[in-house]
Order: C-alpha cells, then structure tokens, then sequence
C-alpha cells in the first residue's frame, strides 16, 4: 500500500475504536463508521497460467474478457453494418449481397448489436471492472460463478458465430425474430441458423444470470464500511439497476426461445396460425403470433433501459469529474434511475402500435411511454446543471459525454414522436425509427463507451491515451455518426421503409438516392475511424506517459487501489473506509479541488461539507 | 467463543411445532382445492376458491418454510413488488387474449 | 430467521427498519449470508420465467377458438375400476408438500446442529422428491399412451399438450435439478463437511450449514411452482 494512500484514506482502524482526543475542537466520533460486518473475503488466488488468465476467478480480468470478447462481436456488427450500406447506397456494386445475405445481416447486426455487445460491454466488462472497485469490495461475491458466467458468454458468442457457417447460414427474420416467418421456409436461416440464435440467446441468459446475480449481491451486500447505497456513485447505480432489470426481463426472452424452439423442432404450434403455403395448409394451427411479440418485448423494452442506464451512470460520473463540479441532484439521479427501470416494464407494446394487438393499449402504452420521458429529462438538465458553471477540462473524455447528451436528446425527442400512437403509425417501419433507435440506444451509449475507455484506460493500463488523437477519434465518429442518422430521419419522412433489400425506383426514393449514397459513405469513413483508437491503444502501450495514481483527481474509490493497476483482492492489506460521496469538487475551504471518498471529516474540519 | 457461536446458532430456530402446524394446514389446503374439484364447482365461484386456496398455500410456504415472515422487511420487499410488473403482464394479456379471440371469431367466421 | 446482531446497529422492525437498512452501509439485507440472498434474487428471476409461461398459457388457452380439454377428465385415474379426477395429481402435491415439511425441519435441524437428523431430513426429501419426479414420468407415459403429444391431442385444443409438456417439464427439470443437488447435499451433511468447514469441490470456499438452507429455499420454490401449476393447469 502506497503511502500516499495510507494519508489520504485517514481513519483506518478496523474495530469500533473512535478517535479520542479533541484537542482542534472535533467531535471525539465525528470520523467514528461501524465496524465491519462481513468477515474478510475468502479469496481464491490463482495458480497457474491458466487460472490467472483463461479460467480467472479475478473480476477485473473477467471484465477485461468480457470486453474483449463483446469488442470482438461488436466489430463484426460493424462489418455487417458496412455490407448493408453498401447494398443500400451503392446497389448492385456488390453482387454477392442477395436479397437473403441482407436480410440475414440486418438480423445479425441488430442482435449483435443489442445483446451481444452492448449488455455484455456495460454489464460484463464495465460491471465486472468496476463494481468491486467502486463499492470497496475484494471481488464479487461468487467469483466461481463469475467466472462461469463469462465462459457461458463466450460459448453463446461462439455458437452464435458458428451460425454464419451452418448450411442456409444465420437466421434472417430480424433482430425481433418475429414468427410466424422466423421459422418458415423462404425465410433465410430458417433451418439451422435460427435454431442457434435461440440457443446461443438461451446461453447468453444462463451465462448473465450467473453474473447478474453476482452484481446485484456485491453491490447489495459486500460493500465496505461506510459505503451506504446514497454514497455510491451513479455508474454503480446505472449498472446496478440496468442487472436487475436484466435479471427479471431475460426470463421472458428465455421463454420465448424456448417456446419458438419447440416450434420449430416439434412442431408444436405456440406462436404459429394456421397457415397456407402455395394453397397448402401446414400443420400448424391455433398458435398466438402477438405473444410472442408481447413475450419479446417485455424483455425488449426492459432491454434497452438495460444498455441505456449504465451509459447515464457513468456519463454522470466522467462528467461531473472532468467538470470538477458535484452532480447536480445526485438524489435526484439515483431516483430517476430506479423509475426508469421500475417504468421500463410497463411500456414494453409501444413497439407493437402496428402490430394488430387489443387497440384499446395504445392509451395506456402511450401513457406509460410518455411519463417515462420525465426523468429521463430531468437526467438530461441534471447533466447540464453539472457541467453549468463547472471548471469544465474539454478533454477527450468531456467532448465524449459532450457528444453523448447531444444525441441522447436528439434521439430522445423523436422518441416522444414515436411514443404517440398517431405520429407512430406513419411512422413505423421507415427510416425515422431506425434514427431513433440508433441515436439514442447506439450511438449515445457508444460516445459513453468511448468516453468511459478514455477515463478507465489509465486504471486498466497505467497509462495515459494520447488526447490529440483521442480528438480526432471524436471528431469524426461524432460528425461522422451525425453525418449517418441524421439525414435517415428525412429518409423516414419521405416514406423510405426501413428493413428493404432495395428500393427500385419507388417514387418517393428518387430523392433519397444522393442522400443514401452520402449516408454510406459517412458509414464508411466512421468505422474506419475507430481504428485511431486501436492505434492510440497499441501506441500508448508502447510509448504512453504514466498514469500513476488517480490522474483524473477523481474521488470514487477505484482509483485508490494499492497498485495501479490494481491487483486481485484490489486494496492491498485493508478496505477503504467511506465517509462522504464521491462528487466533492471544489468545496469551500479545501486545499485541493478534490476530496476523495475516503477523506475524513477531522482531515478537512475547515470545510463547508455536506452531510451526505 | 465457539460454544457461544454455536447456542447463538441454535437459539435462531424455530420451533418444531410451527413447522408441522404449516404442514398440516398445506395438506389441508390442498384437500379444499382438490375438493373444488371433486364437486365441480364451475364458473366464478371455482376460479375464486382456486385463487384463494392457490394463494394461502404459496403464502404459507413463502411466509414459513422459506422463513420470509422472519426475515427482515428490506428483503421481503425486494422480493414482493417486482411482482407488480407480473400483475401488470397478467392483467394485459387477459384483455389481449379476449381481443383475439373475438378477432378470431369474428374476422374468421362472421367474416369482418 | 430471527433479527441477528449487528455491532454498532440496531435493528428496528417494519417499514422503519426497511429504511434505516436500506440507508445503512455494508449491507442493505442485514444478517443475510450472500448465498441466501443470491439464491432468493435467483428464485425471483425464476419467478419470472414461471410467470411468462403461465401467461403464455393463459393468453393461448384464452385465445384459441378449439375447445380446452377438461383437464380433470384428461388427468383422472382408474381407482378400482372407478375414474377418480386428478388422482394422481392429488397424489403428486401431496409427496411434494411432504417433501417440503422434511426440507424445511432439515433446515431447522442444520441450524442446530444435529447433523444425522437434518441428514436422514435431506435424504427423505430427495426421496419424496425422486418419487415425484416418478409419478411424473408415469403421467406423461400415460397420456402419451393416449395420443396426447406436444403438437396434438385427441381430447381438444392442439396447444394443451403443448403447453402441458413444456410447463410440467420444465418444471420437472427443476425437481430433477433439487433431487441430484439434494443428494450431494446430503452425503454432505453425513460426512460432517459443513461441520469442519470443508472447501468445496470447485469453488474452493467453505461451506456451512446455512448451504442447508439456501438449498430448503430452492426446494420449497419448487413446491411453490407447483401450487400454481396445480391451480392453473389442473384445476382451472
């Protein structure tokens, strides 16, 4: 343990001992936190090559391999994406996207997308990073089971993979898997490619369950002394309540697959009609297509809260860091993060205002759709009240979240066009909602994922990111991604229907040519340049400055580990003790404009601190 | 200190006679829901009597054998309003599986 | 169980003592050990997975213009050459709610201490349990016997034996799961490992007879998914 970290965390004695003697007018308790009431954490140390980086039982290498592992899908999203634009903006250039390659692209991009990468990179790699960091805990509570999780992870992704390679390839009925198509002939992958979507999904819920449940025990249950739920800072709240909602929505996609794959292999008829085929009546019949659509987006809709919250956690955090300024409404934040998530399971058939449900729920969906809207914007003027007057540092990581709060409002407010069944039903299935969606659940939460690599690398790897190329990154991914969605909205006004193979010379296309053109390019141009910062990464590593402790002047406690990195069991001999929140900044009276969670209040008697 | 441990161990359970009270009363339980069967009750005073049998069994074995009338109000909380969500989904898909089965009727056989 | 004793904390009942855990630090579940409280957040997203394939059976049996099955001719039993409705049925919750009583005085018993007791407890347990998970072979192998299959049955309504097999299947695979865990648990207890505090197999922590109870919990969900399959699937 560092001395540095001996000072700076101040009280540290383990029993209920108080400080005596008040000679400079303290309080004799006024530093006094109960004594612990877990025991130490049994920690299993590894022993070999293989138990330290392949089998790790080490949460912070879990989130390392979780990321890696969901980086890794994400790329080959990324290239999905490219061959779509490249059908969509350039027809006919390259022939060997068919009609069923582009189907099966879309499918695979969007689910890629949704599950595998991003609740798999906010919860696996950030959740498992930064949890124990951050609550003051040696390691999750099960690190076996973690483990187990990631290796759960891994085998969906590589069953997912392997769909690609399977005869009739991966499935193509869209991300949503709405049947009866799904498992119908004509649609692409309806043999194999769909049966190992719905067991790689199946796996990826066993596997996240496993760790799910290993986040919400850690951060219920083995926090460190004087750690309460309203001294955590928002990034745990975010991951926090996006796993609970994880854990109670993945059950209805697990049901759902499991109901589709036993219509598909024993032909029972759960979600199948009956059905004529060239005047031939298959041997289904009976079966309710819209449960399955209210099955799914139970989880759905809970789903993308579940990438959504983490992303408003930690921007709250990178912003109220690098703005050296206390969030603004902190209480206020924590509690629009739980109704966002207790709401997010009552909204879940505004995705289905076209879909021939009971219509008298287009009145309570559109209730429920717009009533949610309200904290998610009071979210929104807290991180502007944060940044208003703050000593505002515009670095990569400020620009980042800079970016973030721009598309989030944007693809907010076309969120609130879309919640209402009226403008929904134009609407629906064009460009607008493609807009939408990937304003606001892809790339929003992306700029926070990028903003979160460039303020944890120098935690994870010791060193700096080199800015100047870290500005040009966001440069252009953030002109570059507005350059993509936000002509997609005028594409959708128009009428372009979103999910089509080409449009011909439908009428209303003619104008939308140039346009689709100019969107793939900037599609292109984008993903290109994410390669800056696998080049800022590779070139840290070799010439990067060092890091050394907390170089952000943060307050939270992962960045007062005993090494940075941090090693397995994070602070070496003793546990932090916590005696205010993290976001005192520049409080009146402190010598520096930062005072870490675990300052205690006889450390700074002359500051105006409040009791948190 | 061991010896301590362990009678504050032992002094946390309950005693013998609340379990097979439950028990006892499960049985009956079932018994009742069984004979609403038996006599055929139909209709609203069947489904009624099957919720409120259904209901007080799970309660019983929630509330005792799992010792949640014991534990602390923060957990049983947690555990009992998630379920809200669940009325929420019930309480929905009644009202959809009325709706397409009257579609069904009536867009199959009075023909729209 | 009852209150533990927290240093430094006092304990307060009701609603108050809701709020002063929740705003405590450490713990918000005070005295709960983690694998109590894992296992109860695991049974609550069980909970759901039970609750969408009720649903999914209400909505399907709600909206499916074919006639539903009368589930208490469909399950009756020749009893001495008289068809008694949902036999064994009948029979089957009451194994299972006796599996239940043994579970939670096994707990009882690991909490004293009593190591042959809770051991011999356990062991009637996996053995109601088995017989259960018997008796549930023997109804399915009948009702196919009768033509009823995943995707037909004779007596009505396609999705009945769809959603029969998938519901009590599932739910079987839960019992089977409870029975091979109760098993180990069980050589477990007889040879003294929560008493010395033995490493675990693969996890390598140390176990203690409140593993007892984390499993009890499991088991008695399992009899609570039961009460509502029995109301919903066989008695409604």
């Amino acid at each position: 343990m560092s001395e540095e970290y001996e000072n700076k965390s101040g009280y540290q004695a383990q029993s209920s001992e108080t400080i005596s003697g008040s000679s400079s007018g303290i309080t004799p308790d006024m530093d006094y936190v109960r004594p612990a009431e877990n025991a130490e954490q049994d920690l299993y140390h590894p022993h070999s090559f293989i138990e330290k980086w392949v089998f790790c039982q080490d949460a912070k290498v879990i989130g390392v391999q979780y990321f890696l592992t969901a980086v890794f899908t994400g790329v080959v999203g990324l290239i999905l994406s490219w061959l779509m634009r490249l059908q969509l903006g350039f027809p006919g250039l390259a022939g060997f996207i068919t009609a069923e390659h582009y189907y099966q692209f879309v499918t695979m991009h969007g689910m890629i997308m949704v599950v595998y990468f991003l609740t798999a990179l906010f919860l696996g790699g950030f959740g498992n990073y930064l949890i124990p960091l951050m609550v003051g805990a040696r390691d999750m509570v099960f690190p076996y089971v973690n483990m187990l999780s990631f290796w759960m992870f891994f085998v969906a992704v590589a069953v997912l993979m392997a769909s690609f390679f399977v005869p009739g390839g991966p499935t193509g009925a869209g991300w949503t898997l709405y049947p009866p198509q799904t498992i119908l002939e004509g649609t692409p992958g309806h043999g194999y490619g769909i049966l190992l979507m719905l067991i790689s999904l199946a796996l990826f819920v066993i596997g996240f369950t496993m760790g799910g449940l290993n986040y919400m025990i850690t951060i219920l249950q083995a926090r460190t002394r004087g750690m309460t739920l309203m001294r955590m800072p928002l990034t745990v709240w975010g991951i926090f309540t996006a796993t609970v909602l994880a854990m109670l929505a993945f059950p209805a996609l697990l049901v759902s697959s499991i109901m589709m794959t036993l219509d598909k292999l024993l032909g029972t008829s759960f979600f199948m009609p009956t059905i004529l085929k060239a005047g031939e009546v298959l041997e289904y019949g009976g079966g309710s297509p819209i449960l399955f659509q209210h099955l799914f987006w139970f989880f759905g809709h809970p789903e993308v809260y579940i990438v959504a919250l983490p992303a408003f956690g930690i921007v709250s955090d990178l912003i109220s860091v690098h703005a050296r300024k206390n969030i603004f409404g902190y209480r206020m934040m924590v509690w629009a993060i739980v109704g966002i998530g207790a709401l997010s399971f009552f909204v879940w058939a505004h995705h289905m205002y076209v879909s021939g449900m009971n219509p008298w729920f287009g009145f309570f969906f559109a209730s429920t759709t717009l009533i949610i809207a309200v904290p998610t914007a009071m979210k929104v003027y807290n991180w502007i009240l944060t940044l208003w007057r703050g000593n505002i540092r515009i670095n990569t990581v400020m620009l980042w979240c800079l970016g973030f709060i721009v598309t989030f409002v944007n693809g907010g407010i076309t969120g609130i066009f879309l919640g209402n069944v009226s403008v929904d039903v134009p609407l629906s299935d064009t460009y607008f909602v493609v807009a939408h969606f990937h304003m606001v659940m892809g790339i929003a939460p992306l700029m926070v994922i990028m903003g979160a690599i460039y303020h944890w690398f120098p935690l994870v790897a010791g060193k700096m990111l080199n800015e100047n190329l870290g500005k040009w990154h966001f440069w252009t991914t953030f002109l570059g991604a507005y350059s993509i969605y936000f002509p997609m909205h005028y594409l959708g006004f128009i009428g372009v229907p979103r999910r089509y193979y080409e449009m011909y010379d439908s009428p209303y296309m003619t104008s939308g040519v140039g346009l689709n053109e100019f969107i793939s390019t900037a599609a292109f141009i984008v993903g290109a340049a994410q390669l800056i910062l696998v080049f800022n990464i590779i070139k840290t590593m070799k010439t990067g400055k060092k890091a050394g402790q907390n170089p952000w002047k943060a307050n939270s406690l992962e960045w007062f580990t005993s090494t940075v990195p941090p090693e397995h069991g994070n602070f070496g001999d003793r546990l932090p003790v916590v005696h205010r929140w993290p976001y005192d900044f520049n409080v009146p009276g402190a010598e520096e404009d930062y005072l870490p969670q675990t300052a205690a209040p006889s450390e700074v008697a002359h500051t105006e601190v409040e009791k948190t | 200190m061991e010896e301590t441990k362990k009678k504050e161990q032992s002094g946390s359970t309950h005693k013998i006679g609340i379990y097979l009270w439950i028990w006892g009363l499960l049985f009956v339980l079932s018994f009742f829901s069984y004979l609403v069967d038996w006599y055929q009750f139909q209709g609203m005073l069947r489904w009624s009597l099957i919720l409120f049998f259904m209901f007080l069994k799970a309660g019983l074995i929630m509330a005792f054998f799992m010792h949640l009338y014991w534990e602390r109000y923060a957990l049983v909380n947690v555990l009992l309003w998630p379920m809200t969500a669940i009325v929420c989904f019930v309480a929905l898909m009644i009202a959809e599986g009325k709706y397409t089965l009257f579609s069904r009727l009536f867009y199959f056989f009075v023909g729209g | 169980m009852s209150d533990p004793k927290i240093e430094g904390f006092e304990l307060e009942k009701g609603f108050r003592g809701m709020a002063k855990d929740t705003g405590s630090d450490q713990t918000m579940f005070k005295g709960v050990h983690w694998g109590k409280a894992m296992m109860w957040i695991f049974l609550l997203s069980d909970t759901f997975v039970f609750s969408c394939f009720l649903i999914a059976y209400m909505k399907g049996r709600a909206s499916t213009p074919a006639e539903w099955p009368n589930p208490s001719e469909v399950f009756a039993l020749d009893a001495f050459g008289v068809p008694v409705p949902l036999l064994l049925i009948a029979l089957m919750t009451f194994v299972l709610i006796t599996s239940s009583g043994t579970m939670a005085l096994a707990v009882k018993y690991g909490y004293e201490r009593n190591r042959k007791m809770c051991g011999y407890l356990i062991l009637a347990t996996a053995l109601g349990g088995l017989t259960f998970v018997g008796m549930q072979a023997y109804e399915w192998s009948k009702l196919i016997h009768e033509g009823v299959r995943p995707w037909e049955n004779p007596f009505g309504a396609a999705q009945f034996g769809s959603f029969f097999f998938m519901i009590t299947g599932f739910h079987g695979t839960h019992v089977s799961i409870g029975v091979i865990f109760l098993f180990i648990y069980c050589y477990k207890v007889f040879a003294g490992h929560y008493e010395e505090g033995k490493r675990g197999w693969f996890t390598k922590m140390k176990g203690d007879y409140v593993e007892v109870e984390i499993l009890g919990l499991y088991w008695h969900f399992v009899d609570l998914v039961w009460v509502f399959i029995f109301a919903f699937f066989y008695l409604w």
